[in-house]
């Protein structure tokens, strides 16, 4: 039966409104929260060296084309000269595995239990308030028609099987509000750490900045290069549009 | 809305050159339109009272005026200020949709059953 239901006013007022509200702010309060307590880990004078080494080869490689034959092929001999380039790492003493000195780091092991941390307990807690209170009735009716193999995420707390799939419980409304207040937050927070948890639950799975093969990928990349000098005849250049612009 | 859009590529150089703050910087600042137009559009379809398949259309319809409206502003010359054409277009489709989605139901339901 698809006749519509005319629902109290006092479920928009004291449900709708309320959970949204209230997430809103959660949101907000964990993005300062997690600013206050982002701790400065000292960092490992070898660790920052090779990161820096890594980022003037990959400027390199950028702007190879930029620079006369000669000078490109002296930077890259110093790059990856055999006896004493910076990026040739010796097969003797490669780094230990970064991944199992990153877990004995105990500055690191805490950053990643604080953030998980931090993005859970909210969540646990929201969802568990929403089914102490707001479950057992119609919440809100959602505008476009769903299967009925939705019917039983959608409507839990409902236990009457012929009221309409568009008519959703709040435990729904909660994970609708989860969602979609991502784009909010991006607007409200400012552009960068509008961070929702899907994104940063990716990011946690590739983590490990493994010098010695990102050292080597360098190495590669710049011995791949053929130089091709894109300034050739820049003189002549710069005198036409010269001209040009005095004319 | 800070929709000043900086330019990405010098048109004198034979060779693409990147800036690649600005190009992240124009990124930014599709990503913020598209966001707060879908929210917008969320509003306005529970508001009309979209029922279903109709609202999608909607909401895809809106997303074509902000490409529309961004390539205007870009003066119709994409690869001045981007680096691919797609980009521009079909950036933040389904990013926005959600937000869309949470916003229409939101917005429905103020209006039509309570």
């Amino acid at each position: 039966m698809a006749e519509d239901l005319v629902l109290d006013t006092a479920i928009r007022d004291w449900v709708l409104i309320p959970l949204s509200v209230v997430m809103v702010l959660i949101g907000i309060l964990r993005y300062f929260v997690s600013k206050l307590m982002r701790s400065s880990p000292t960092p490992d004078a070898k660790m920052v060296k090779e990161g820096q080494v890594v980022i003037r080869a990959r400027n390199l490689k950028v702007g190879a084309n930029f620079i006369p034959p000669r000078s490109f092929r002296t930077r890259r001999f110093y790059f990856t000269n055999e006896e004493n380039g910076l990026l040739h790492v010796p097969k003797g003493e490669a780094p230990t595995n970064p991944q199992a000195a990153m877990f004995s780091d105990p500055n690191m092991a805490m950053d990643m239990m604080k953030k998980n941390l931090s993005m859970i307990i909210p969540q646990t807690l929201t969802f568990a308030w929403v089914n102490f209170f707001f479950s057992g009735f119609v919440a809100a009716k959602i505008p476009f028609p769903l299967t009925q193999r939705f019917r039983s995420m959608l409507q839990n707390g409902i236990d009457l099987s012929t009221v309409d799939v568009s008519y959703v419980s709040s435990r729904s409304w909660y994970f609708l509000n989860l969602f979609g207040l991502r784009g909010l937050f991006s607007l409200i927070l400012g552009d960068e750490n509008a961070i929702d948890d899907t994104q940063r639950m990716m990011q946690m799975g590739g983590f490990g900045f493994d010098a010695s093969k990102s050292l080597g990928a360098e190495k590669d990349g710049l011995d791949i290069i053929q130089h091709e000098w894109a300034l050739p005849r820049f003189e002549q250049r710069a005198e036409s549009v010269l001209r040009k612009l005095v004319k | 809305m800070g929709s000043v859009e900086k330019r990405s590529k010098d048109v004198m150089s034979d060779i693409p050159t990147f800036s690649a703050e600005n190009l992240q910087n124009n990124l930014k600042v599709i990503q913020n339109s598209r966001t707060f137009l879908s929210i917008i559009a969320g509003v306005l379809a529970g508001i009309i009272g979209f029922n279903g398949l109709t609202g999608f259309v909607f909401y895809f319809v809106v997303m074509l005026i902000t490409s529309v409206g961004l390539m205007a502003k870009a003066g119709f010359s994409a690869d001045l200020y981007f680096d691919s054409l797609n980009r521009v277009l079909f950036d933040g489709f389904l990013g926005g949709l959600m937000s869309f989605v949470l916003f229409w139901t939101f917005a429905y339901d103020l209006v039509h059953i309570f």
